[in-house]
């Protein structure tokens, strides 16, 4: 067992936490200048506080007072808590970020981590479509600052196909709506014509889930009123992703139903083009929060760094290095050494004396300290401030 | 435009879904050219052949766009993919036996013991179906001929997947229940059903179209 670790954990090696931070900052900056502050919630919650996510896939243990504690599976569960706590009376709209990693039980033999990054935004206690607008724009900048191409943003309502489900008696209600969830359209559409669904509504139907466009005329036909509403909600938020800056690659997706089960309006995912999973998921879920004891609007997105750091590699992306780090050669005198790094050091230059065993994918240069005012840097030798305009340079090009 | 990657089941399906495929309008005639290639490129899309057990992690890692299986595949995986066409060949039925005759005996027995031994292939399906019925039971796993186990006395019941029922009569077993009527069916990646919507929304139409021939 030795230098085993438990599966589906793993050490972020320099190279790969270099890229994670530098996707960190930019993320951060982004939401900042949304005017999203951070939050960093506990590692440690309650097991029976999480409602986000299926208890199974919640990493458990108990502590010594015996009772069940669970590493965190999710950032919402944590917001809602301390929405309900502590901004309870607040009517103003909360923007939170955050960038943390979240654990999840998952089966054995899947390929699949159970601890990894993710960052998202909450945007409480604004109902109105124009926050809709705003946190999917926000998740396109944040991507594009990223320097993420290729992506697509898939947009739906659960409205649209609730319409439909809702018309179904009681007892084909819940299993159409489950089946729904899990992806099984062959299963729901079976279960809306096992309820008695009208054979032109259920075609309505099956034309809605096949339908991916960012015109929706098509689907209007046949459905019922409250599917409707959805279209309207959807038709009047494409002017505003416009103004918002989204341009391009979205597309209004009714097919698009996600898995969780607290969606209430509008959702979305983000896809780039060979990777089997979206990048970014999101979405309103005005009930959560009422029941944490706080009853406010909310929506979101959560980022799947892993997901996020994989299409970035692919597309030959590499972390913007701040500035080359450079290796000294010593001198025999380490005083000699120390003086000269420490004022390379002062003039805002990354240095370490000696050769090392992992660069973390860093532009580096070697320079040989000849005095105290010298160095043998590419080749020849240059006076300590040559080298230093030559590398500060560097970083300003 | 990169070409749409199909993962398709080999052994019992493997008939119907070349003819349906080529009813959609797919050159296949590279799928039974006798090799032992696993990916065959032909035209804008490539055939990737699997075991059926197998085809549904290909899709839900995208490593397959689509792909297509059995219902009794999907219901045994925990693979989050999309099912989106029915297509009606290939269809079999889980259900419970247990020896004919011998029914009553076993849920005498399972007052006194408060426990069933249920031998099966598939642990999932047969968990779920007992959990819903809160019977409490013991899975035995098999890997296969699942039919011998109440024979020899190693489980009271079994769960399997039958066709025709030939082999459960065969082994004086007789079918307690039902638990569901499985077909082939045309499952997607969430991502590429996103993505490559138009190509895959027009296969699922073509599939269908044929499928209610």
């Amino acid at each position: 067992m030795k230098g085993a670790l438990p599966r589906g954990f793993r050490d972020i090696l320099p190279t790969e936490a270099r890229e994670l931070h530098a996707i960190e900052r930019t993320l951060m900056t982004a939401f900042a200048q949304h005017g999203y502050v951070p939050l960093e919630p506990p590692t440690v919650e309650f097991a029976e506080g999480a409602v986000t996510v299926d208890e199974r896939r919640t990493l458990r243990f108990l502590d010594r007072d015996g009772r069940l504690l669970a590493l965190r599976p999710d950032v919402t569960t944590a917001v809602a808590r301390v929405v309900a706590q502590r901004y309870r009376e607040a009517d103003a709209a909360l923007r939170l970020a955050y960038f943390t990693p979240i654990f999840r039980e998952e089966a054995s033999m899947h390929g699949s981590e159970r601890e990894y990054d993710q960052a998202g935004v909450e945007l409480i206690g604004d109902p109105r479509l124009r926050a809709d607008a705003e946190v999917i724009a926000l998740l396109a900048d944040a991507l594009a600052r990223c320097g993420l191409l290729g992506t697509a943003i898939d947009i739906g309502h659960v409205g649209y196909v609730d319409g439909f489900v809702a018309e179904l008696p009681d007892s084909a209600r819940d299993a159409a709506r489950t089946a729904a969830r899990a992806g099984d359209l062959v299963g729901t559409v079976a279960l809306a014509r096992a309820g008695g669904m009208s054979a032109s509504r259920i075609a309505a139907l099956e034309r809605g889930l096949r339908h991916r466009s960012t015109d929706l005329a098509g689907p209007r036909a046949g459905a019922p009123d409250s599917s409707l509403r959805a279209l309207d909600t959807l038709d009047a938020l494409r002017p505003l992703l416009e103004a918002a800056g989204v341009r391009g690659a979205f597309g209004f997706d009714l097919g698009y139903i996600p898995a969780l089960p607290y969606y209430t309006g509008i959702v979305f995912q983000v896809t780039v083009a060979d990777l089997g999973f979206p990048i970014a998921t999101g979405g309103r879920y005005d009930g959560l929060l009422a029941k944490f004891g706080a009853d406010r609007a909310a929506t979101g997105f959560g980022i799947a760094i892993p997901h996020l750091h994989q299409a970035l590699v692919a597309g030959g992306w590499q972390a913007q290095a701040e500035s080359p780090l450079l290796v000294l050669a010593a001198h025999d005198d380490d005083a000699t050494t120390l003086r000269v790094a420490t004022a390379l050091r002062a003039a805002g230059i990354a240095v370490v004396i000696g050769e090392i065993a992992e660069t973390a994918g860093q532009d580096v240069r070697r320079a040989r300290v000849i005095d105290d005012a010298n160095l043998e840097y590419e080749g020849a030798a240059r006076t300590l401030d040559a080298v230093i305009t030559a590398l500060t340079g560097d970083r300003s090009r | 435009m990169r070409a749409l990657r199909i993962a398709l089941s080999q052994g019992a399906l493997f008939a119907d879904t070349r003819a349906a495929l080529a009813a959609a309008g797919f050159a296949t005639d590279a799928l039974d050219d006798g090799s032992r290639r696993l990916v065959i490129a032909t035209g804008d899309v490539e055939f990737v052949l699997a075991r059926p057990s197998d085809v549904p992690t290909h899709v839900a890692h995208g490593a397959a766009d689509v792909g297509i299986v059995g219902k009794d595949v999907l219901l045994e995986s925990d693979a989050d993919v999309l099912e989106l066409v029915d297509l009606r060949y290939g269809r079999c039925r889980f259900v419970v036996a247990a020896p004919a005759g011998s029914v009553d005996r076993s849920l005498d027995e399972y007052r006194h013991l408060g426990s069933l031994e249920v031998a099966t292939k598939y642990p999932r399906v047969t968990e779920r179906h007992f959990q819903g019925r809160g019977i409490q039971i013991e899975i035995i796993k098999l890997g296969g001929s699942v039919e011998l186990a109440p024979q020899v006395g190693l489980a009271d019941w079994i769960v399997d997947l039958v066709s025709t029922g030939r082999t459960l009569k065969e082994n004086k077993l007789a079918v307690i229940e039902e638990i569901a009527v499985c077909t082939a069916r045309l499952i997607a990646n969430r991502v590429s059903y996103a993505r490559d919507r138009e190509r895959i929304a027009s296969l699922a139409e073509k599939l269908e179209a044929w499928a209610a021939r």
